[in-house]
């Protein structure tokens, strides 16, 4: 109703724009007819997820336009025919391992390359821009060499750990610059500051950066925790059993083979996966808004 | 406590040139040491030697007679108030007051007192709990002052704390700070590159400029007897007159002939020597006197008057377009665009050798 009540003539035009014209308003038309088609596109998928998720009549293969049935034997078909328990914990143990790793070295890195003058800073910053740009995909047959020449010492280095190096070490070079960034508009009398007031260059970052960086560190740490959860190609070319399928390797099973065929218990299985990033981001919410709108101005 | 720096000199990494050489300095114990001159002069460079956050190249700082040059700056006790005053953000005043003392290990009870007692003498008691965020400028630079007290600090360093106040507040804040000085009878060391903030609190002014010190001393001292032009320049608001000229048969004569000194008997003693060189004359612009008793007179055009209340402060066009600043008290009137004649206090009157610049008399 208030949409309506604005057009009242006693109203005071109240928006620093100017008022629209006529061909402004056919623009303004426009851009709307592209947002909302472009979020038909991306909602109709998920809302045909969801409702296949739930509904009993679909069989092995999804059919769109059937009849709705409410029914949560996917889900059970799920937990009780598929590991697909398994490939939660696998998921969440790597995606929380990478994330707590990425952001303990990225804390190392950001804070060193914005607050120490040291050889080769400026060209190592430049490799790590450079390196950036290569897939880790690109890395596979050194990925194989690496894991057989580790696990031959050390047995228990599984291909799980190897994901999560990969994981890891792929996040570090560009969190290191997006860290380094922010932590560069703190400004260095603080540390001085801190330093005078006695504490050691670790408390320094842990008491004084660490906390007003934290919503740049909730952004890495979102970021770092999602990856594994979206990756498909290295846990299905690195793992090769499915007791140790991640989420991704996991659910595609129950689309592509013949032989564990069954999509709509792929809509649910993909369904309860957002789950656990749905929960990170509604604790990790106020810290990330600000650092969303931080990070905007500050680049 | 004694500050003294002995022979200190700094060089940055991937500098050719020193930043600072050469300075010795003695800061007696509860001196208000006010390091003075324009920027990029190496002042804050010198201070931060001092705190430790910078490392000493050459020479030697002591406090009282123990050398300090690699003892890092938590074990000075020493307590710093920033430009920026770097306050916590994430804390809250209260916290940022009591940081110091807990990073120490201090006792609850003795960090609550003595944050309580610093927050009552610059009474910030009602914001103890506010987040440095949602207090005014005023009252965080208050909050920076009064995280350096708790420490109770032997030194006090305060790198330009005024300079991003308001002009009526900056003022009244010069006030606060000579006082809490007095009261903490602590050594304070204060840089800035404002004149008047070193004049009004200074108990000793260390000019510098280019790296070194031009003049250490006492306000007065380089009010009145500035060792060279730079400092005569420097101190002193509006800036002291400077005549280029000559000696000639005992007078001075300006560079154009315009202006003619007879300098008084105890300024002609160090003068002699002078006969026929290269001299400069520096004059103050409130020691011109109008009247007709006085000889050396000359003739000029005001040309733009600024009215400050108490004073005036004419601009004066000589006839060959030096120009002149002189101050007069705020009642007298000038008419812009008339002619006048002044004549000079010849008892204050400034020479320099006009090739180093450095004071005759």
């Amino acid at each position: 109703m208030k949409l309506f009540k604005r057009k009242n003539k006693d109203d005071l035009y109240l928006s620093d724009k100017q008022p629209l014209n006529f061909a402004g308003k056919i623009n303004l038309s426009l851009i709307y007819i592209v947002l909302i088609s472009w979020s038909i596109v991306i909602i109709w998928p998920l809302y045909q997820m969801v409702v296949s998720a739930f509904n009993g009549r679909q069989g092995q293969y999804l059919r769109l336009n059937d009849v709705f049935e409410f029914s949560l034997e996917h889900f059970h078909y799920l937990f009780s025919e598929t590991l697909y328990l398994t490939w939660v914990k696998n998921t969440i143990i790597i995606a929380v391992t990478t994330a707590v790793l990425t952001l303990i070295i990225v804390s190392f890195t950001g804070y060193a390359y914005s607050r120490y003058r040291f050889k080769g800073r400026k060209a190592s910053l430049m490799a790590i821009m450079l390196i950036q740009t290569i897939p880790s995909f690109a890395g596979i047959t050194a990925y194989f060499t690496i894991h057989s020449i580790v696990s031959d010492l050390v047995p228990m280095f599984s291909r799980q750990m190897m994901l999560i190096l990969i994981y890891t070490g792929g996040s570090i070079a560009s969190n290191t610059f997006i860290l380094k960034g922010y932590i560069d508009s703190i400004s260095p009398e603080l540390d001085d500051a801190a330093k005078i007031d006695g504490c050691s260059n670790l408390q320094i970052y842990r008491l004084i950066i660490m906390p007003i960086a934290r919503p740049m560190l909730a952004i890495i740490a979102l970021w770092s925790f999602i990856g594994p959860f979206m990756d498909y190609l290295l846990p299905r070319v690195l793992l090769t059993s499915p007791q140790s399928y991640t989420l991704a390797a996991g659910l595609f099973t129950l689309i592509n083979d013949f032989r564990t065929i069954n999509q709509p218990a792929f809509a649910a299985g993909g369904l309860l996966t957002a789950i656990p990033i749905v929960i990170l981001f509604i604790s990790l919410r106020k810290q990330l808004v600000s650092g969303l709108a931080q990070g905007s101005v500050k680049g | 406590m004694k500050v003294t720096l002995k022979n200190i000199g700094k060089k940055y990494e991937g500098r050719e040139e020193f930043t600072i050489r050469n300075i010795d300095l003695e800061i007696q114990d509860k001196d208000f040491c006010v390091i003075l001159g324009p920027s990029g002069c190496g002042k804050t460079t010198l201070l931060r030697m001092i705190a430790g956050l910078n490392s000493v190249t050459e020479g030697d700082i002591l406090f009282n007679d123990r050398r300090i040059n690699t003892v890092s700056p938590k074990d000075r006790d020493i307590a710093m108030v920033f430009q920026s005053y770097a306050l916590y953000p994430h804390m809250t005043v209260y916290d940022n007051m009591a940081f110091s003392l807990a990073m120490r290990k201090e006792r609850k009870k003795v960090i609550d007192d003595r944050v309580k007692e610093a927050a009552e003498s610059l009474q910030m008691t009602e914001y103890l709990y506010s987040k440095p965020s949602d207090i005014s400028g005023g009252q965080r630079q208050r909050v920076a002052l009064g995280r350096a007290m708790v420490r109770k600090p032997r030194v006090f360093l305060m790198d330009e704390p005024l300079s991003n106040l308001d002009a009526k507040l900056r003022e009244h804040m010069r006030v606060e700070l000579v006082r809490l000085h007095k009261r903490l009878a602590t050594t304070t060391i204060y840089v800035t590159h404002d004149q008047t903030e070193a004049m009004t609190m200074a108990s000793l002014i260390v000019l510098m400029n280019d790296g070194i010190i031009q003049q250490a001393g006492k306000p007065e001292e380089l009010y009145n007897k500035p060792e060279n032009i730079f400092v005569a320049k420097f101190i002193g608001s509006p800036t002291m007159n400077i005549i280029e000229g000559s000696m000639e048969n005992g007078r001075f004569k300006s560079t154009d002939g315009i202006i003619s000194i007879g300098p008084s008997d105890i300024d002609m003693k160090s003068l002699s020597l002078y006969e026929g060189k290269n001299v400069s004359v520096g004059i103050r612009p409130e020691r011109f006197e109008s009247g007709d008793h006085h000889l050396d007179k000359f003739d000029c055009t005001i040309d733009v008057v600024e009215m400050l209340g108490k004073e005036k402060i004419i601009y004066a066009r000589l006839d060959n377009d030096y120009e002149l600043v002189i101050s007069t008290p705020g009642h007298y009137e000038y008419i812009e665009g008339e002619r006048h004649s002044f004549g000079f206090d010849i008892d204050a009157l400034h020479f320099f050798d006009s090739d180093t610049g450095i004071r005759i008399n």
